[in-house]
Order: C-alpha cells, then sequence, then structure tokens
C-alpha cells in the first residue's frame, strides 16, 4: 500500500520527470477546483459581510453568571496568561462580594477558566470581535463580563484516572467526582484553632468540631477543623490562608 | 493637398489623419500671412512636408499600438490574478469591477515609490538594463499584427526579425544581474540566460516548421496560408505542444521561473529594482507573455481567421487569452522544476520533438502539397 501510494505521488523516475505523476494529476486536481469554484463559490469567507456559523461549544471571550460564582478564584490560578483577577463589586442582590475580572486583551480564549469552575458560573461565549480603542475598554470587570447562558456555553472536561484506564474501565468522571478530587488534609499537630479556614471556605465545608480534649491553659475545649469533602471544590483557599501552614492538598491522581 | 481617407490599415488611416490635421495648419498658417518671403515660411514648409507628415503618423501608430498591447497585457495580468484564485479555491483580486482596477491601483502604487538605485551598483548599466528589456518587449510588440488592418509594421521577414528581437532579452537579463552588483541578480541573470537560450532552439526549430509548411516569414500571409488550407495546429500538433512549453520557459513563468525564485533568489535578477523600474520589468514580463500568446494563435491557430461576424483583432485576442489561460492552468498545476531537469528537459525532450515535427512538416510539403 505505501509502496503504491510512493510509487503514485513521486514525479520522479531515474531523474527525469514522469509526466502523468508532475502533470497531468495537478492539471486535473486543478481543472476540478476551477469547474467547482466557478459553478459554485471558492471557499474563501468574505469576513465582515459574511461570517461562519459558529458552533455553541465556540470558544471565545469567557462570560460569567454572578449569581452562581462562589469566588473560588480556581480560575485566577489557573488561567495560563494570568489575565483573570478577584475584584470587589457592589452588586444590587449579592451585596458586596468579590468576582473575577478578565483583561480580555491578554486572554487566549483557552477555556480553562470554565473547565475548572466549580459551579460552572464560568463559561466560555462565541463572541470573538473584542477589538476596541482603548486598552481599558477590554478590561472586562465581572459586570461586562455577564453573558446569557446556553447549554453549549458550558465547558465540559470528563477525565479517566491513570489506574483505571489500566484496569480497561471506560467510564469517565466529571469535575467534582471524588475520584479526581483534591482533597484537604490537616496537620492537626500544628493546628492552633484559629477558625480562618472554615470563615474563608467559598463552600462552607469546613465545621470547627470539639475533639473531646481542654486546653491546659484556658480550660476551653480545642475545635479543629474537619473538612466535608463532598462539598469542598478543591479551591486552595484553605491552604493560602492558614498561618501555620498545617493544611496541605492530597491529589486524587 | 488632396483630402483623401484610406482605411484599410491602421498606419494608413492615421496617414491620412495627420496629414489632414497637418494640411489644415498649413491654411492656418497661410491665413495668417506666412509666405514665401516671411521669416516663418521655413517652419510651415516644415510641418506640412511629406516626410514629417509621415513621422507624425509613425509616432501616433507607435502611441496607439502602445496603449492598445499595455491594455491587453494588463488585462492578462488581471486574468492571472483571478484564474489562479479559482484554481487555488480561492478569490482572486476584488478591487473595482470584478477586480479590474487592482492593476491601475499597482501602477500607481509603485509610481508613488522612491527610487533607490544600489551603492555599489554599476548605475548607468542597472538603468539601461530596465530601457533594454522594456525596449525588446516594445519591439515585439510593435512587430506582431492584430489585423490585416491593424499593424504597426508589415515587414517580409517579420518572424525572423521577432524571433531576433525575442533573442536579445538574455543579454538584458544578464546586464541587469550583473550591474545590481548583487549574488542573487548575478545567479538569477546566469539562469534566466541560460534557460532563455535553451529554449530558445526549439521555438526557432518549431517555426521553421511552421515556414516549410507555409512558405512565408510574413504573419499576414501566414495567416491568410492557414485560411486557405487548414490550422497548423493540427499537422504540426506536436510542434505546437513544443512551441507552447518553450514558451512558457521564455516568459519565464512557473514551472520555469527559475531566474526569479522567490524560495531561493528573492526576486532573481530583479531583486534590486525598485519603484517604477520594477513595475515596467514587470509589465514587459506580462507582455512577453502576451507575445507568445499572440505568436502562438498567429502561427498555429490561424490568428485573425474566423467567422466574419466577429472583427479579426477580435479573434486574435480570444484566441491569445485562451492560450494564455492555458499557461495559468499550467501555473496553478505544476512545481517550480530545478535547474538540470529544465535543462535535459529542453535537450533530451523538447528539441527532439522539435526535430520529429520539422521532418513531419518536411514529409508533408513533400509528398501532399497539392491538397494542403
Amino acid at each position: 500500500m505505501a509502496e503504491e501510494i510512493k510509487k503514485r505521488t513521486t514525479y520522479l523516475s531515474r531523474g527525469a520527470l514522469k509526466p502523468r505523476a508532475y502533470v497531468g494529476d495537478g492539471l486535473k486536481v486543478t481543472f476540478r477546483t476551477l469547474v467547482r469554484t466557478t459553478i459554485h463559490r471558492p471557499n474563501t469567507i468574505q469576513y465582515p459581510w459574511e461570517t461562519l456559523v459558529k458552533p455553541e461549544c465556540y470558544r471565545g471571550r469567557p462570560g460569567i453568571t454572578l449569581e452562581t460564582c462562589i469566588a473560588c478564584s480556581k480560575c485566577v490560578k489557573i488561567c495560563p496568561n494570568k489575565c483573570i483577577e478577584m475584584v470587589p463589586i457592589d452588586h444590587p442582590t449579592l451585596g458586596k462580594v468579590k468576582r473575577p475580572q478578565v483583561n480580555v486583551a491578554r486572554c487566549m480564549m483557552c477555556g480553562y477558566c470554565a473547565e475548572v469552575c466549580p459551579t460552572d458560573a464560568m463559561i466560555v461565549t462565541p463572541e470573538f470581535e473584542l477589538a476596541a480603542y482603548t486598552r481599558s475598554a477590554l478590561m472586562y470587570d465581572p459586570i461586562k463580563l455577564q453573558h446569557e447562558r446556553k447549554p453549549g456555553y458550558i465547558v465540559h472536561s470528563p477525565m479517566v484516572t491513570p489506574s483505571e484506564m489500566k484496569s480497561g474501565r471506560t467510564d469517565s468522571h466529571d469535575k467534582g467526582d471524588m475520584a479526581i478530587k483534591d482533597t484537604v488534609q490537616l496537620d492537626s499537630r500544628k493546628c492552633i484553632s484559629c477558625a480562618r479556614c472554615s470563615k474563608t471556605c467559598p463552600v462552607g465545608a469546613i465545621t470547627m468540631t470539639d475533639t473531646g480534649e481542654l486546653n491546659p491553659k484556658t480550660n476551653k475545649p480545642v475545635k479543629k477543623p474537619v473538612f466535608d469533602d463532598n462539598k469542598c471544590v478543591s479551591c486552595e483557599q484553605c491552604v493560602d490562608v492558614c498561618p501555620k501552614s498545617c493544611l496541605s492538598m492530597k491529589e486524587a491522581m | 493637398m488632396e483630402l483623401h481617407f484610406d482605411y484599410s490599415g491602421l498606419y494608413e488611416f492615421l496617414y491620412s489623419v495627420s496629414s489632414w490635421l497637418l494640411w489644415l495648419v498649413g491654411r492656418a498658417f497661410e491665413f495668417i500671412g506666412v509666405d514665401s518671403d516671411n521669416f516663418f515660411y521655413p517652419v510651415r514648409q516644415f510641418l506640412t512636408d511629406q516626410q514629417f507628415v509621415y513621422f507624425v503618423a509613425l509616432i501616433l501608430v507607435a502611441l496607439i499600438y502602445l496603449v492598445a498591447g499595455l491594455l491587453f497585457g494588463i488585462q492578462f495580468i488581471w486574468m492571472e490574478r483571478k484564474f489562479l484564485g479559482r484554481f487555488m479555491d480561492r478569490r482572486g483580486t476584488q478591487v473595482g469591477f470584478l477586480g479590474f482596477f487592482q492593476n491601475f491601483a499597482d501602477a500607481f502604487k509603485v509610481l508613488l515609490k522612491a527610487v533607490i538605485i544600489p551603492k555599489d551598483s554599476d548605475k548607468r548599466v542597472y538603468q539601461f538594463a530596465i530601457f533594454g528589456i522594456l525596449a525588446v518587449s516594445f519591439m515585439l510588440l510593435g512587430l506582431v499584427p492584430w489585423d490585416n488592418n491593424f499593424y504597426a509594421v508589415n515587414v517580409p521577414l517579420a518572424l525572423l526579425l521577432g524571433l531576433a528581437v525575442f533573442s536579445l532579452a538574455p543579454f538584458t537579463l544578464i546586464l541587469a544581474g550583473w550591474s545590481s552588483n548583487n549574488k542573487y541578480t548575478v545567479i538569477g541573470g546566469m539562469r534566466g540566460a541560460a534557460q532563455l537560450i535553451a529554449y530558445e532552439i526549439p521555438i526557432l526549430l518549431v517555426v521553421v516548421s511552421a515556414v516549410v509548411m507555409t512558405g512565408t516569414l510574413n504573419f499576414a500571409e501566414m495567416v491568410a496560408w492557414q485560411q486557405n488550407n487548414v490550422l497548423l495546429f493540427i499537422p504540426l500538433f506536436i510542434g505546437a505542444i513544443t512551441f507552447f512549453i518553450a514558451g512558457v520557459a521564455e516568459s519565464e513563468r512557473i514551472p520555469f521561473d527559475l531566474p526569479e525564485a522567490e524560495s531561493e533568489l528573492v526576486e532573481g535578477w530583479q531583486t534590486e529594482y525598485g519603484s517604477l523600474g520594477w513595475g515596467l520589468i514587470m509589465a514587459a514580463d506580462y507582455l512577453r507573455a502576451y507575445i507568445v500568446c499572440v505568436l502562438f494563435s498567429i502561427i498555429f491557430l490561424g490568428g485573425w481567421a474566423g467567422p466574419d461576424f466577429i472583427p479579426g483583432s477580435v479573434w486574435l485576442l480570444t484566441k491569445a487569452a485562451i492560450v494564455f489561460f492555458f499557461m495559468v492552468w499550467l501555473r496553478a498545476a505544476t512545481v517550480r522544476i530545478r535547474t538540470d531537469q529544465l535543462l535535459k528537459f529542453c535537450w533530451n525532450r523538447l528539441l527532439p520533438l522539435a526535430v520529429i515535427n520539422l521532418a513531419i512538416a518536411v514529409l508533408i510539403r513533400v509528398y501532399s502539397v497539392g491538397w494542403w
């Protein structure tokens, strides 16, 4: 087969040009193209006047739904171009909250922010005509970043763990599945029971619970954080905020 | 002076027009009182002289022929852009109505550019080379007739003269390449000269076979022979193919564009030329392609021979455009070949074909002169 293809496609035999392969095939293909483009139309799209039909899953600029966002700032961490930043806004219904702001001038439309978003608040929109006259106009604050939702705008990234692939299973995990979720681990010897992690947690997955011990100095019960892994979104904010570095992420894979 | 219009040829017509105009000028001089004893009488005599009338007519013919030829050459550029676009599944040029104004826009753009002459070049030769290649192309332009009535000159040995002028081109290529003082241009010029000289020979042999068949070197008589007998394309089919391929090589077009291979030599022997100089060289390039097409259609396709409801020159230009379409098609379909393949192809394939074609022509001429 390969030998036959090679024989057909090479246009030299012993240093001389083969008429059929060098001229004949080319003439045939180009003439077919000429006839097709003359009867129908060339492949070119005349862009400002015509546009291609964009699929719903087209990855343009990111968009957001402010109500479902939980300000976990996973999008800030994943962004390869570091163009997302959490900014405080004053929302009529939500009050004073932090929401992501995207510098679209620096965005490369990879859609990772929507891929990692635990609540699918971040979506990719089919908007790609983003030219503006100033750089500040390209700084999309959370209000400007809002966009209507359609099912196709949500980015799904089903995963299969390597161990499952080895064992021959083909069923995949969506984001948030316990099999692929990173979890938080506590080194309780270092913990000083400051409860910052439970205050920081955007989903309320951390509760300070009694351990049954008493503090020998103050005679008050000692509380340690307990993590609800089903609620956790692996946003690592508690890890970042811990003053004694007693929290760490345990990677699932 | 007798007023007398002769519409039989472009030259005769313009001679009548200019003689009429200058006769009016003479009358005007007479009216304002320039007589034989006047100081300005020699001027009047000069303006109404027979030789001066000839001169004015010649200039008018040259102008009209140049403008007509250049316009058609420009139309060839449009055709190439548009057809090449369709061959490559895209739209060609789109400036103005169907892209007709692209060439004019390009011409104006080139016209407005600064003239830059390389510091280390041989300046006089560098500039002469432009005029050399232009002169060669425009001279050919004047030699090929469009019709029985539309021609600039009608000399008995027009074909011979045309091919002699055609073979002057390698000389200017080498001059241009050498005087630019640049490696690319020198290599391009050398390649161009080697290629043009090599492909001259099959062309000459094929033309000789056409001359053997028709027994004349004059374009008009050649076309008349074909009108009376048969289009030379039919008996000399091999020769027509050979002439076409060699003609593509002569006009330095893909797949024989080695002298200006962009991927190796930037722009070949034209690399150092800019602004209007480059524009004129480009125009001359297309004029040479146009001349090859017109020569092909005169020698093999019967020139302006065709049904009478369309004027003869239109027939000729249509045939030339069809030949050029095949050139564009070949350009779209093939890739550039190597220098050794180029010369091998010429000496090992085209030359034998041309000789075979000549033999066929001689045999036909000897054995069947009666019915062809």
